[in-house]
């Protein structure tokens, strides 16, 4: 037992806070916590944005805001999330947890760690300064289709400060993943063969591998979008000999493989707690493994599923290879299962939000699949129907996986356990208020309600389905508000926090809460994917070994 | 405005999609049935009760199998089905009995009836033009647009094609019962993306016939 | 042989094959090309792996080892604190805003870039 008390004799706490320190960190785990407070600060700018969204959406031919704020609005609510919450936090998440779950000091670059994370926050910044400037925001669309994007009065420097800001957040994505990548395959501590390291590390690998194919698709369309908007360039107009379809796919074979860049990460987070609170290992680890690299390989040949209606694909191919991505998320689902099944299940906050993800990314799952088949995107396309679908899987799923990886987490990174009467106060509000929010908005896409609309007219079932979301949303925020007030109070609490408060699994578990600078002050031996419960159950190493 | 006005649909192809919209419909009903149904099950049954550690199972072959098989072929189907409704709606016919127009812009809609010499514009009014079709009959519509992608919705119809510059897209439409549907912009297009809605109205032949030489003259 | 050269062999046979099923059936340059670089990509990864790596043998893949055994191996110089980091994203940064706004936000850009990468590449001989 005595490898688990890894604090060093006489260590003393740092007392007072140091900025410069922060600001010329290259240990991972403080990168890691700024990452995770910059996208937890963007998850209240865009969630912020979109209280206002759907105050102005309550009600018919509302004039809250006009036509021109509310396209800056939803366009810096698609982009604040994707590009600066969802996929900073689980990267912020992973640089935290990946050296720790292998047994590493640090990453494999550890300055360039850092780059990545001031580049993703000066480009966040970038993208936002658009709102100073005289014509706004870019009011393009998270999408940016071309023509529109091209048009100088969609957007003038507005729209110019997004490309540049989101080339910069891409270029910080990629750096991070040739550092995960690296790590993982370099600097696992003895004995951690690839087939030990957790189901998050392996997400986090597939994820990175994803990016690096995926991202500098991006890079050329906003690239070519620059160059069509100011040196003349035709590639995306018609008049000159160019086509807007070749930027629909240069965006989306890019876009299709960020969207699963947004939860593989957030299904390793699942596999890691739900083991915990159910008291038996991952079911079908190496399915899990597997799995994930037949979504991440799958999803690049899917894109243009997002261009069904252009009459421009062949709608078959897409079809098919977007249905086959059902069959390996499926299989995730039942290894959960599988995990919980026969086991000793109790409902702490982090399974609380796991159980909320199951329940929410299943309806994402299944609308997801019929939006596979053309015959039903030829309605259901660019209307509400696809906005509940995909915050079904964005907010449902991996919303509810980052809350559930905060009250997982909180106590290794910071050394505070976040309490728990507030937490399922935050669980249940955001459960309600999220499903009461976007379901209705499958019935709003089959009323006829399209997409990026500022307002909508007063017929059929839109207002009375409109006013219901627009609820729903307000509760959301009280749950965010309680969850913000559960921070602050437990953090004045300073309650110290063993090394394992969960009795959970992983080798982050191995060291105290937080870790010291050099993270291990011993390992214990590594013979399975769960070598801190190996060590709190010595009599089952026979049989837990892989 | 159509509330669920498809789920009686309008057009032959309609009758079609609504056909695709129910298999999945039902199919996603029961997978998810049976999902929910396994994780309450496992919830309730498997509730921490004490401190003694459960068995420590990591694995089933044959059940992981299973459950990569089974999914397969019900995705398989899927695709089928897919495949059997998406030919027939999407083919266009090669005498169509008549031809119209729409050309997108920002942000309005043009209607044009080459032979029967009409042309109908939004004009800057957001309920936007009325396209008026005789039951009965195919229409083809080439859609276009002049400056960005715009979206031609339908929603009772439940289709939709993008009207996009440099592009000229071909479809029929088969209505086969009368009445008034609304239509707008699904695709973004900037200010007036919200106010580019256009009507559609199915009359029977004489009543076309009487309506298409009153709007030639008007045009 | 070692998952990662497996991993980046599988990707590269799986690109090509869904680059010619894609390219076969639909006739579409855009996406044929891009399957095409991918498939690429994952080659070159793979055959750099296999080329590169022949002799590397790392603690982590030793399934049996002991924390012991591995004790006292060097796995490299970790730097704990640098300026440079920061530095190098707000000069970028101050580039792709000058590009919008104003020349010389792109002069100084450059210049700060110029000099950080200098001290950079200075610090590490």
């Amino acid at each position: 037992m005595s490898v688990l008390r890894a604090e060093p004799e006489g260590a003393e706490p740092r007392e007072r806070f140091d900025a410069l320190s922060w600001l010329t960190t290259t240990d991972h785990k403080r990168i890691g916590i700024l990452y995770v407070c910059t996208s937890l600060f963007y998850l209240c700018v865009a969630g912020g944005i979109a209280i206002l969204i759907r105050t102005q959406l309550s009600r018919p031919e509302n004039t809250f805001v006009g036509a021109h704020a509310y396209n800056q609005l939803f366009t810096l609510h698609g982009t604040a999330m994707i590009f600066l919450m969802v996929t900073p936090f689980a990267f912020g998440l992973a640089n935290f947890l990946i050296p720790l779950q292998i047994g590493a000091p640090d990453m494999a670059f550890p300055r360039l760690n850092a780059l990545s994370f001031w580049l993703f926050l000066c480009g966040g910044l970038v993208v936002f300064s658009g709102v100073l400037t005289s014509g706004g925001a870019a009011a393009a669309g998270w999408t940016a289709y071309a023509p529109l994007s091209v048009l100088r009065v969609a957007g003038g420097s507005g729209q110019d400060l997004w490309i540049v800001g989101v080339l910069m957040v891409s270029i910080a994505t990629i750096l991070t993943s040739i550092n995960f990548i690296t790590t993982v395959f370099i600097y696992r501590a003895p004995g951690m063969t690839m087939w030990r390291i957790p189901i998050f590390t392996w997400e986090m690998v597939a994820t990175s591998l994803l990016v690096l194919v995926a991202f500098p698709s991006l890079t050329a369309d906003l690239a070519m979008l620059l160059i069509d908007r100011h040196l003349g360039g035709h590639f995306f107009d018609p008049a000159g000999g160019g086509n807007p379809i070749l930027y629909q796919h240069l965006f989306w074979f890019f876009g299709h493989p960020e969207v699963y860049v947004m939860i593989l990460p957030y299904f390793g987070v699942i596999s890691e707690i739900v083991p915990v609170f159910s008291r038996k290992p991952i079911f079908g680890y190496t399915g899990l493994v597997l799995a994930a690299f037949a979504i991440a390989g799958l999803s690049m040949g899917v894109w243009a599923h997002h261009m069904f209606t252009t009459g421009a694909v062949s709608n078959p191919f897409f079809s098919a290879v977007s249905f086959l991505i059902a069959v390996p998320t499926g299989i995730k689902f039942f290894n959960w299962i599988g995990t919980m099944w026969g086991g000793s299940i109790s409902f702490e906050t982090p399974m609380l939000f796991s159980i909320g993800f199951l329940i929410n990314f299943l309806i994402g799952g299944i609308t997801g699949v019929m939006l596979a088949s053309p015959p039903i995107d030829f309605d259901a396309h660019d209307s509400y129907f696809v906005v509940a679908h995909m915050h079904y899987v964005l907010g449902g799923g991996s919303l509810f996986a980052i809350f559930a990886a905060m009250f997982f987490w909180w106590p290794k990174m910071f050394g505070v356990k976040l309490d728990e009467v507030l937490g399922r106060w935050t669980f249940w509000l955001m459960l309600v208020g999220f499903n009461v929010t976007f379901f209705p908005m499958h019935l709003l896409g089959l009323a006829g309600m399209p997409r990026r609309v500022f307002t909508y007219p007063d017929a059929g079932p839109l207002p009375l389905l409109n006013a219901i979301s627009s609820s729903g949303s307000y509760l959301m925020l009280v749950a965010i508000v309680i969850f913000a007030i559960n921070v602050v109070v437990t953090a004045r609490r300073r309650v110290p926090v063993p090394a394992d408060p969960w009795r959970a699994n992983s080798l982050e578990w191995a060291t105290s809460s937080p870790p010291p600078e050099y993270n291990f002050l011993k390992i214990p031996p590594i013979r399975s994917e769960r070598p801190v419960f190996d060590a709190r159950h010595p009599e089952l190493a026979a049989e837990t070994a892989r | 405005m159509n509330a669920f006005g498809a789920w009686s649909p309008p057009t032959t192809q309609a009758a079609l999609l609504r056909g695709d919209w129910l298999v999945f419909l039902w199919t996603g009903l029961a997978v998810g049935a049976i999902v929910y149904g396994l994780i309450l099950f496992a919830l309730l049954r498997w509730r921490k009760r004490d401190d003694v550690l459960p068995r420590q199972f990591r694995r089933n072959n044959r059940l992981e199998i299973f459950y990569t098989i089974v999914p397969l072929v019900l995705v398989a189907v899927l695709f089928g089905v897919t495949y059997a409704v998406e030919r027939p709606v999407e083919s266009v016919s090669q005498h169509p009995d008549l031809v119209v127009r729409v050309v997108a812009y920002r942000w309005g809609w043009q209607f044009t009836y080459p032979a029967q010499r009409i042309t109908l514009d939004s004009n800057g009014s957001s309920t936007g033009p009325q396209m008026v079709l005789p039951v009965d009959r195919t229409t083809r519509i080439e859609l276009t647009s002049v400056d960005v992608t715009h979206g031609f919705w339908i929603p009772a119809f439940l289709f939709k094609r993008d009207a996009i510059p440099g592009l000229l897209n071909r479809f029929d439409l088969s209505p086969d019962r009368t009445g008034t549907f609304y239509g707008t912009c699904s695709q973004f297009c900037g200010l007036g993306h919200a106010l580019m809605h256009f009507s559609l109205r199915v009359v029977p032949d004489a009543a076309f016939e009487r309506w298409a030489g009153s709007a030639a003259r008007a045009s | 042989m070692k998952i990662g050269l497996r991993l980046f062999l599988s990707s590269a046979a799986f690109s090509l094959v869904i680059a010619l099923v894609y390219g076969f059936t639909t006739h579409d340059p855009t996406g044929t090309v891009l399957l095409g670089v991918m498939t690429f990509a994952m080659t070159f990864a793979a055959w750099y792996m296999i080329v590169a790596e022949r002799e590397a043998d790392i603690w982590g893949d030793a399934a049996g080892a002991t924390m012991r055994e591995a004790a006292g191996e060097s796995i490299g110089i970790y730097t704990t604190r640098s300026v440079l980091p920061i530095c190098l994203a707000v000069s970028v940064a101050l580039i792709a805003v000058g590009l919008i706004v104003s020349a010389t936000l792109i002069a100084i850009g450059i210049t700060a870039l110029l000099v950080l990468l200098g001290l950079l590449i200075s610090g590490s001989r």
